[in-house]
């Protein structure tokens, strides 16, 4: 019973959906701590059997310490978005919030099937279920333009990418005559069939991963969607994204990954190149935010330069901190837009002599996002650019690097409007409420001491790449 | 728990934790945690020094040969194992002798700063940040553990100019910043390329030592660290954020960043640069040796220009750098040595210069040379201190700048067997030019300022230093003048920790068959 996580998160999903039918007003407060009780059992699960390999339904649904580690990014990301929206003044006027709830809880269950699936129908429909139920939570803020706006981009982009997905999938399934994401990897030969369900593939996963060119979407939907959304598109689908691009990569193609690089690097360099410079002009900051995502996923996908073992647990180590970092950045900034409704980045002035921590707060995380040392954003990519490095793309870690430098100056330029520019005349203390704060202290314990203790890389790798000795033998 | 070392590196950072922590009311309180602190941190430093001698002696003493290359006080635990990071930390005596420096400064620039009104409690806090980042440079062996401490250094410094600072602030923090960031960049491409090319991929600089690099990598490898480290060294032509970003800094910053963070460009260019790529360097000496010329006469042209005292003192600071990068590229035992001793002393010369800078500024409220005149009728301690060193920097006999620099230009004079004699020698005959230069400047700015008729409606009501201010600044001329004086205590713990990296240029130069 490996899969006892993926039903537990069912079953809190059905039943807050219907909550909505008997549950009086009054106790609707009580269905964030339900969504996040049921990601807290789940959690727990998975990190009881972390170390375990299993198969169900003939080989469709694998259970690996790979595939734990994903949900347990997944769940964890879940569970700090609904932190995010528990006592949120704006989410109390929401209506229905049992359906908000109920389909986040669902696409968290897309999430974990996308990445135990092994064939190439169930990852399409698990990949499905975990995007089309967002279109409807970006567009959740009934009455607003932007949010209408986001859900319309969404749908527009999130329908195209899938088609172009399906497509892809068809002709491979065309050219190889199986769905078994493993038999279609070995029989892969370069006809120019082959290249083009490829692309095609790949417009998919960059879609999903907001890789340039494939990231147009990515601004206006985070900008107009509600801000708890936003952290949830910029942290579990984000890793949703990356253990779509885990199976086509390792898992259909990982014998042929030598022949990948160069467009893994290409794809990188573009993504990081362009997402920090657009970042430099934006204004608002969830826009900035979306940029600054690009450029990470630029960061994240160096790790599949290397091979299998090298990568895996450096990307996965990497997405673990980016959930935290983020969720930090996320949480002041849905904090900042619920106290005084602002999202300029230019509102932050003077943020540290009002409210120092959440200041201190954003100061660390964003130092982490730029990749500052002791951050455990430095040690994260310092780990992803020693793999470019060790397959000789030190141009590679040099636009990485140097890309670093321009993401530093932008990140700078909110620090310099909460530290440097003095607050205006009236600006006063803000509250925070007790959620928020543990919210923030949680996230930031990750950011400062994922890097520091060893023990989580290390023990990330360990699994992985004991189970893939075994698996191996096997 | 931990050893001394460990200690060195975190007490000052307890103690920003320990000035968080005080209310921010009471500015008294935290002045005092940090001077207590900084003045702990120098009692741990006597520590070490002695613990260090007494080891390494002992050690000479044993093998006979005098010598006491090795690494002492080290401490070894295993981090991230299966990449090959560990947090590995010891001292030699170059590192001794950056860790008394920088112990010297911190603890006379928290004196200086004793009347930093604004936001006290985080300038010192941030300061001691700062420190411990530089203390954990000076200390590592492993090379991720450098890098971390490294730019644990440098980013606290936008924070600190761009809030405490004077002027056009903002913008010098952020070129400030993002210059600095960009050579880490360049560091870090080093850093993973020096990695990955070892037989066994470690970032343990002891052992990245005992393997050879071949030519071809050496020959790109070391000039991306050499620039990389330049940088921060203010290697001409990447020194430009240094006068803008030593000109708005407060006073207790520029004493540590020209005094301190400008030498760990030197440190790391000797310590990861020279040591590990010598066959690179060779490639690279004479573009570098050329470009660390203009760097020394360039600084000094451009400082006789100058009418603010800061920027004054800044491209003197450029210039006196370049002496650094040009003893060491001069790739010989007495270059190196002259550029450590010139790291130390001109550490301390140049904080003392930003100390009295802060001072002079605080009474007459400018800093245009020209607007001052017969300061030293009023403030004569101040006076005394700023030609005491004045004369230090342009190199009087019986004062650490002569030491220093007299090394660095035999050590240019000397040369290598790799590049024309002759060539070297001439470049170090433009390069004594600057000698000259400095003492026109020196002289010329200092008389300005303390000589001459007096404007008593303006400056006549100046009162001379007080007594934390007396202590800060005797506390650095005397040190000047140790060095000076009995110059051979400073050598004897430094060059034996030399021999490895001279040892490693002579076993370039057998695999390169030139001898």
């Amino acid at each position: 019973m490996y899969y006892l996580p993926e039903l537990v998160i069912v079953a809190a999903g059905f039943f807050v959906l219907i909550s909505d039918l008997f549950m009086p007003k009054h106790h609707r407060k009580y269905l964030p701590p339900l969504s996040l009780g049921a990601a807290a059992i789940a959690i727990g699960l998975l990190l009881a059997n972390v170390n375990v390999a299993a198969e169900y339904l003939g080989g469709r649904f694998v259970i690996s310490p790979l595939t734990t580690w994903f949900k347990i990014i997944f769940l964890l990301g879940g569970a700090f978005t609904v932190l995010l929206t528990w006592n949120s003044k704006r989410f109390e006027r929401i209506t229905a919030p049992g359906e908000f709830f109920s389909i986040l809880l669902f696409t968290q269950v897309g999430m974990m099937c996308l990445i135990s699936s092994t064939d190439l129908a169930s990852l399409y429909i698990s990949l499905e279920l975990s995007t089309i139920p967002l279109f409807a939570l970006a567009a959740w803020k009934r009455g607003d333009k932007y949010s209408g706006e986001a859900g319309i981009k969404y749908v527009l982009y999130g329908a195209l990418a899938s088609a172009l997905l399906l497509y892809g999938f068809g002709l491979l399934y065309a050219s190889s005559g199986s769905l078994d994401l493993r038999v279609v990897g070995d029989t892969f030969t370069a006809t120019p069939l082959a290249w083009i369900a490829l692309a095609l593939v790949i417009s998919g996963v960059g879609f999903k991963l907001t890789l340039t060119p494939f990231h147009f979407w990515a601004a206006d939907v985070y900008q107009g969607a509600p801000t708890p959304v936003t952290a949830y598109l910029s942290v579990a689908s984000k890793a949703a994204g990356l253990a779509f691009m885990f199976q086509i990569f390792f898992g259909m193609f990982g014998a042929q990954l030598a022949e990948w690089q160069w467009l893994i690097a290409a794809l990188a360099t573009a993504s990081m190149t362009v997402g920090n410079l657009i970042a430099i002009i934006q204004r608002n900051i969830k826009r900035f935010m979306a940029f600054s995502s690009i450029s990470q996923a630029g960061y994240l996908i160096m790790g599949f330069i290397g091979p299998y073992p090298e990568g895996a647990p450096a990307m996965l180590f990497y997405m673990l901190i980016f959930a935290f970092t983020n969720m930090a950045v996320f949480g002041v900034i849905m904090w900042y837009d619920d106290e005084t409704g602002r999202t300029d980045i230019n509102d932050y002035h003077g943020l540290s002599k009002t409210n120092p921590v959440l200041a201190l707060v954003m100061l660390l995380a964003l130092f982490s996002l730029a990749g500052v040392p002791p951050m455990a954003g430095f040690v994260g990519k310092f780990f992803l650019f020693s793999i470019a490095a060790k397959a000789g793309m030190h141009w590679l870690v040099a636009v990485a690097a140097i890309n670093s430098t321009i993401s530093l100056f932008y990140y700078l330029r909110i620090v310099r409007a909460m530290y440097i520019e003095t607050p205006t005349e009236g600006q006063r203390r803000l509250p925070v409420s007790p959620v928020m704060q543990t919210t923030l202290a949680v996230t930031t314990a990750g950011v400062i001491f994922l890097g520091v203790i060893p023990l989580f890389y290390n023990l990330i790798e360990r699994h992985l790449t004991d189970w893939l000795r075994w698996f191996a033998g096997w | 728990m931990g050893g001394p070392v460990t200690w060195l590196v975190i007490l000052p950072l307890i103690t920003a934790l320990a000035i968080l922590a005080v209310s921010s009311n009471r500015t008294h309180v935290f002045r005092w945690v940090a001077l207590v602190g900084t003045g702990l941190h120098l009692l741990l430093t006597g520590f070490v020094t002695w613990q260090y001698w007494v080891q390494a002696s002992r050690d000479g003493a044993t093998t006979g040969d005098g010598l006491f290359t090795k690494l002492y006080l080290v401490e070894r635990v295993p981090w991230f194992e299966s990449l090959g990071i560990q947090y590995l930390v010891g001292v030699d005596g170059v590192s001794v002798a950056m860790i008394i420096l920088t112990s010297i400064v911190i603890f006379c620039g928290v004196l200086v700063s004793w009347h930093v009104v604004e936001r006290a409690k985080e300038f010192f806090a941030l300061l001691l940040i700062l420190v411990t980042g530089v203390f954990g440079v000076f200390v590592s062996f492993d090379l991720f553990l450098f890098f971390i401490f490294y730019e644990l250094a440098v980013l606290p410094m936008y924070l600190l100019i761009g809030i405490w600072g004077t002027g056009p602030k903002e913008y010098s923090a952020m070129k400030l910043t993002i210059m600095l960031m960009a050579s880490s960049a360049l560091i870090l491409v080093g850093i993973l390329a020096l990695h990955h090319g070892a037989p066994v991929p470690t970032f343990d600089l002891t052992q990245l030592a005992q393997h050879s690099y071949p030519l071809a990598f050496q020959s790109w490898v070391f000039p991306v660290i050499f620039i990389g480290f330049g940088v921060i060294g203010a290697l001409y032509p990447f020194h430009t954020w240094s006068p803008d970003g030593h000109a708005s800094a407060p006073t207790a910053v520029s004493m540590l960043h020209a005094g301190v963070l400008m030498k760990l460009g030197g440190y790391g260019a000797l310590r990861v640069g020279i040591y590990l790529l010598p066959e690179g360097a060779k490639e690279w000496a004479l573009v570098f040796m050329i470009l660390t010329t203009i760097n020394i006469l360039y600084g000094a042209l451009a400082a006789i220009r100058q009418k603010d005292l800061k920027y004054f003192t800044a491209y003197s600071s450029v210039s006196h750098c370049g002496f650094v990068l040009f003893g060491l590229v001069a790739l010989n035992s007495i270059g190196i040595q002259g550029a450590v001793i010139q790291m130390f002393s001109h550490g301390i010369m140049t904080a003392l210069f930003f100390a009295l800078i802060g001072m002079v500024y605080g009474r007459t409220h400018t800093r245009m040379i020209p607007e001052m005149g017969g300061l030293g009728v009023r403030i004569p301690w101040l006076a005394a201190c700023f030609y005491i060193g004045g004369l230090a920097s342009l190199g009087l006999p019986g004062l650490f700048g002569f030491v220093a620099e007299s090394h660095v230009f035999l050590g240019g004079f000397f040369g290598n067997p790799w590049i024309d004699t002759t060539l070297t020698r001439t470049l170090t005959i433009i390069a004594t030019l600057s000698i000259v230069v400095t003492a026109v400047y020196v002289l010329r700015g200092l008389g300005t300022v303390f000589q001459g008729p007096l404007d008593e409606a303006r400056f006549g009501h100046l009162t001379d230093a007080t007594l934390t201010e007396r202590l800060g600044s005797g506390i650095l001329v005397a040190v000047l003048a140790i060095g000076g004086l009995v110059p051979f205590l400073f050598l004897d713990l430094i060059s034996p920790s030399l021999v490895p990296f001279v040892e490693r240029l002579g076993d370039a130069l057998i695999r390169l068959g030139v001898l």
